[in-house]
């Protein structure tokens, strides 16, 4: 809220808000506790930052591999994408609306200027430490197995048992990655990616740009030129990954886009399960969040990729808040390969997003799980693709899309059957509910079928809560918000018991969060 | 046209060769503003085309290499016509009306009906309401129905080997009273495209029986606008048959409360055949319903396109019940079926669901009638035409049993 007139200097005496004589202080207090509950995430830290010359040019491209000390072939890399890249055009087919993005008003990258390359744990800025521990995602060892004190309750439970390896990117660096020397006794490669472009420069020029191409998108173009950091994972053939790995993206500094690149591989027989959570401070600016993800999934290895996407949404009037324009994509490369993607999506102005699994490997099986939750001015355009290229090929989508308050949510899927994905089969099932009379809820589905003997099957509904349902549940004393928050658990229950545990207490309160003050 | 070809062909983007000869021919009819408005909605897309959304998997551009004649005169038998039926016949010469009309309805022949619905929102509808006529002759036919039709309304559309035949035909449905259309599109022109517009007023009551057949080397268009009074009810059966590139596109509106609109298809694709069934429904008033059931079969070679789409803007398509469903038989290797569902809700107080489902026929099925001793040729015809026949129900009744028999006779001859 803006009662300063955009002056800065907001001090407590400007919190005071006239309120009219008929409501009682009981219920302002009540408002007021929950405008400082709405997002948590929502502080900034206080630390010097390194940025590059504002805008984009080949320059820039330079400045970052420089900055990575990367090698030629990296930056030659970067350099292909960038030309790519001036000759795109952004998309304009999502249902979505915003402020065209001016790319010489970013700073494509930002680091804290103590250096990013910290030997040890001791040696990242507290400020940084405090930043993580605030959030609930304990950075030092120690603390993740004694639980910290202090840290958000809900996450910080969640992660204490079992343990989580984290790494941890603030703004354009990974700052700390945990639990990496127990995880190479098991052989599990858990790193930056700029670490890995140096330590194990094979698999990177083995695998970088396979699954999602320079040429995918425009705005995966724009993350291959310009990527700062993200994180590298390799599990070698028939080991199943020790712990969870996880990897907390924050962004910290003003004006500031985040471009970080994800590579998972999941050699024959192996089996991850990686968690990735987001945030951002709450800026009245919006900020552009261009990411890629790349999962490769060998013969016979299992990748589990779950998100709980929380970047600032920007406010209730729609001011400020996250560009989200991702590009996530799995490929199942060996035979009875699986993906699963779990998402739920309750942050970010604009959300542009499509998970998608590439089934090659015959007997590969593709999930999606998605919870989007859009309030306020939120536009949320998502879904996935399954495209099945191998033999016996299974994919399932559940997507449960929530609008409320003048926000709009979108499932847009493609289920594709090749011709020689022979017994390929589909299931989709996109529920949309609608809360409050001035949101939006659409779905399109594309679904392309070239093989006699595939079944793909598509239903969807859109509705709104059910008067008897709330009814029900009130009547029996429990509020309205209250009642809304169980009926919506209830219908986004399928997607959530395929969540790890550590994300699912933390989406739930999320949801509850995300939909506050939207009844009534 | 006071326009030089040079000044028209400037209106469009690198025009293909259908496209300039389309142009010639809007340069030889007679200027009203109507027309020009319709040619300039056209220029902005040409001929439909893969790149744009809507036409993604039905591209006419690439079908349509020139504008030439076809090779066959119409193709099969049109639907049976009762003793009384009303008959307009259209042909590249225009439309044969006739001697009388019968009581109830009103026909105007003129060549400035005004524009109903929104017919240069849908390229080829654009085109149609552009190209339509030839001088001296009418270009619209405007049927005004005041009163109690006894007997259908059946227009038969067949060229005979010509380049195109573009027909137009508005409707009128005065309050209260309630016509029956059949309509048999039968192909014979290497392009023909028939635009029908039906507004319906408080009460009326339309019933409208589609069959479409084309030929192999050619492209169709069949676009219908229709706008729904205040408690209307609108009823829409077709079987399509498929041709180079046929796309039968429905296009309704709920202009007022309490209407209802029930959408049936099916479609039946051999090889080289492709058949594109499109609705787009905008629930524009409360309290409206549509139901619409799409069921199809596709052997090697063909393509069976389905695209719905439910619109309910914000406020004011309270109360909407829709629901839309889509089901495919793929009954060979080769065949190829794409849909795409859409649903665009803006109110809350709605329920709007879709389904859509594709695969083969059930194994266990065609087990059970073979053991019985009938052929698979026979079996699977018999199991297919089983399941495309909900999709008819709603139809014409005579017309439904000559629908379900063609539907039997097809797929018995090409197994």
């Amino acid at each position: 809220m803006d009662c300063c007139g955009g002056i800065d200097d907001h001090d407590e005496d400007c919190a005071e808000v006239k309120v009219k004589d008929s409501i009682d202080e009981g219920t302002v207090a009540a408002a007021k506790a929950l405008e400082s509950e709405n997002y948590s995430a929502g502080f900034s830290t206080e630390i010097e930052t390194e940025y590059a010359p504002i805008g984009l040019n080949e320059d820039i491209v330079r400045f970052i591999s420089v900055k990575k000390e990367e090698p030629e072939w990296l930056l030659a890399w970067r350099l292909k994408a960038y030309e790519r890249w001036l000759t795109m055009t952004e998309p304009d087919w999502a249902m979505v609306r915003y402020t065209k993005i001016d790319y010489q008003k970013i700073y494509f990258y930002a680091a804290p200027k103590a250096g990013a390359n910290y030997a040890t744990i001791d040696d990242v800025p507290q400020e940084i430490l405090d930043t993580y521990k605030k959030l609930g995602i304990p950075l030092r060892e120690a603390e993740v197995l004694l639980g910290v004190e202090g840290a958000a309750e809900t996450a910080a439970t969640a992660r204490e048992t079992p343990r989580v390896a984290v790494d941890a990117v603030f703004d354009s660096v990974s700052v700390a990655t945990t639990f990496r020397a127990e995880l190479a006794k098991a052989g599990v490669i858990f790193m930056s990616i700029s670490e890995a472009v140096h330590e194990y420069p094979d698999l990177i020029k083995k695998y970088l740009g396979t699954v999602v191409p320079q040429s995918d998108n425009y705005f995966a173009t724009l993350n291959c030129a310009v990527f700062s950091d993200g994180t590298f994972v390799y599990i070698p053939p028939g080991v199943r990954c020790p712990m969870e790995l996880s990897t907390y993206f924050r962004m910290n500094a003003e004006n500031t886009g985040q471009f970080e690149r994800t590579l998972i591989i999941a050699d024959k027989g192996s089996y991850v399960s990686y968690l990735e959570g987001c945030t951002a401070p709450m800026r009245d600016e919006n900020q552009l969040h261009a990411a890629v993800v790349e999962l490769v999934a060998l013969e016979d290895a299992e990748i589990k990729y779950s998100t709980v996407q929380n970047w600032w949404p920007g406010d209730e009037n729609g001011k400020g808040g996250i560009y989200n324009f991702v590009t996530k994509r799995g490929d199942c490369r060996g035979d009875r390969s699986k993906i699963s993607w779990t998402q739920v999506e309750t942050g970010s102005a604009i959300t542009w997003k499509y998970p998608s699994c590439v089934l090659r490997g015959d007997d590969s099986v593709g999930e999606f799980y998605s919870i989007a939750v859009t309030n306020g001015r939120q536009m949320a355009d998502t879904g996935t693709k399954m495209i099945h290229l191998g033999k016996r090929t299974k994919s399932r989508i559940i997507s449960k899309g929530i609008s409320a308050g003048k926000s709009d949510n979108t499932y847009r899927g493609l289920v594709s059957v090749n011709k020689k994905a022979e017994q390929a089969r589909n299931f989709t099932q996109c529920d949309s509910l609608l809360i409050g009379g001035d949101c939006g809820a659409h779905t399109v589905p594309y679904v392309e079928n070239r093989r006699m003997d595939a079944q793909l099957e598509h239903e969807a509904t859109t509705t709104k809560l059910s008067d008897e349902q709330l009814f029900y549940v009130r009547q029996r004393g429990i509020g309205e918000e209250e009642a809304v928050a169980l009926l919506v658990n209830g219908f986004v229950r399928d997607v959530l018991q395929h969540l790890p545990m550590e994300f699912a207490v933390e989406a739930q309160s999320l949801l509850k969060v995300s939909l506050e003050g939207s009844v009534g | 046209m006071s326009a030089t070809i040079a000044d028209l062909k400037a209106k469009f983007r690198d025009p293909s060769p259908a496209e300039l000869e389309l142009i010639a021919r809007y340069a030889m009819l007679p200027e009203d503003g109507r027309r020009t408005r319709a040619f300039e909605a056209f220029a902005l897309t040409g001929l439909p085309h893969r790149r744009m959304e809507a036409w993604k998997w039905s591209d006419f551009r690439s079908a349509l290499s020139a504008v030439e004649s076809a090779k066959h005169t119409g193709h099969g038998a049109a639907l049976p016509s009762a003793d009384d039926a009303i008959v307009l016949r259209v042909s590249a010469r225009g439309i044969d009306l006739p001697k009388a009309a019968p009581d109830g309805l009103i026909f105007h022949q003129q060549t400035d009906a005004p524009a109903l619905g929104n017919a240069e929102q849908v390229p080829l509808a654009a085109m149609t309401a552009a190209l339509v006529g030839r001088v001296g002759g009418m270009d619209t036919l405007v049927v005004e129905v005041t009163g109690v039709v006894k007997a259908p309304l059946h227009v038969i559309c067949a060229g005979d080997r010509d380049e195109t035949n573009f027909a137009r035909i508005q409707v009128v449905v005065r309050p209260g009273v309630s016509l029956e259309i059949v309509e048999s599109h039968l192909g014979g022109a290497g392009f023909s495209s028939f635009l029908i517009e039906i507004a319906m007023h408080q009460g009326g009551a339309v019933r409208r029986t589609v069959l479409q057949r084309g030929g192999v080397d050619e492209a169709q268009a069949i676009t219908a606008l229709i706008e729904l009074g205040e408690g209307s009810v609108y009823s829409q059966t077709v079987l399509a048959f498929g041709a180079k590139v046929a796309r039968i596109e429905t296009e309704v509106t709920h202009q007022e409360s309490g209407s209802k609109a029930e959408l049936n298809a099916a479609y039946l694709c051999g090889d080289g055949f492709h058949a594109d069934i499109t609705t787009h429904v905008r629930h524009g008033a409360p309290s409206c319903t549509t139901r619409q059931v799409t069921k199809g079969a596709v052997l090697n070679g063909g393509t069976g396109v389905f695209q719905g789409k439910f619109h309910v803007p914000r406020h004011i398509g309270q109360h909407t019940y829709a629901d839309m469903q889509h089901q495919a038989l793929l009954l060979e290797d080769g065949a190829q079926v794409f849909a795409k569902p859409e649903l665009e809700i803006y109110a809350d107080d709605v329920e709007c669901a879709h389904g859509n489902t594709s695969g083969a026929l059930d194994l266990e099925q065609l087990f059970y009638l073979r053991q019985r001793g009938i052929p698979l040729v026979q079996a699977r015809a018999m199991l297919t035409q089983a399941f495309i026949a909900e999709a008819l129900d709603t139809a014409n009744e005579d017309a439904r049993v000559a629908m379900l028999e063609a539907a039997r006779d097809f797929l018995e001859a090409v197994s």
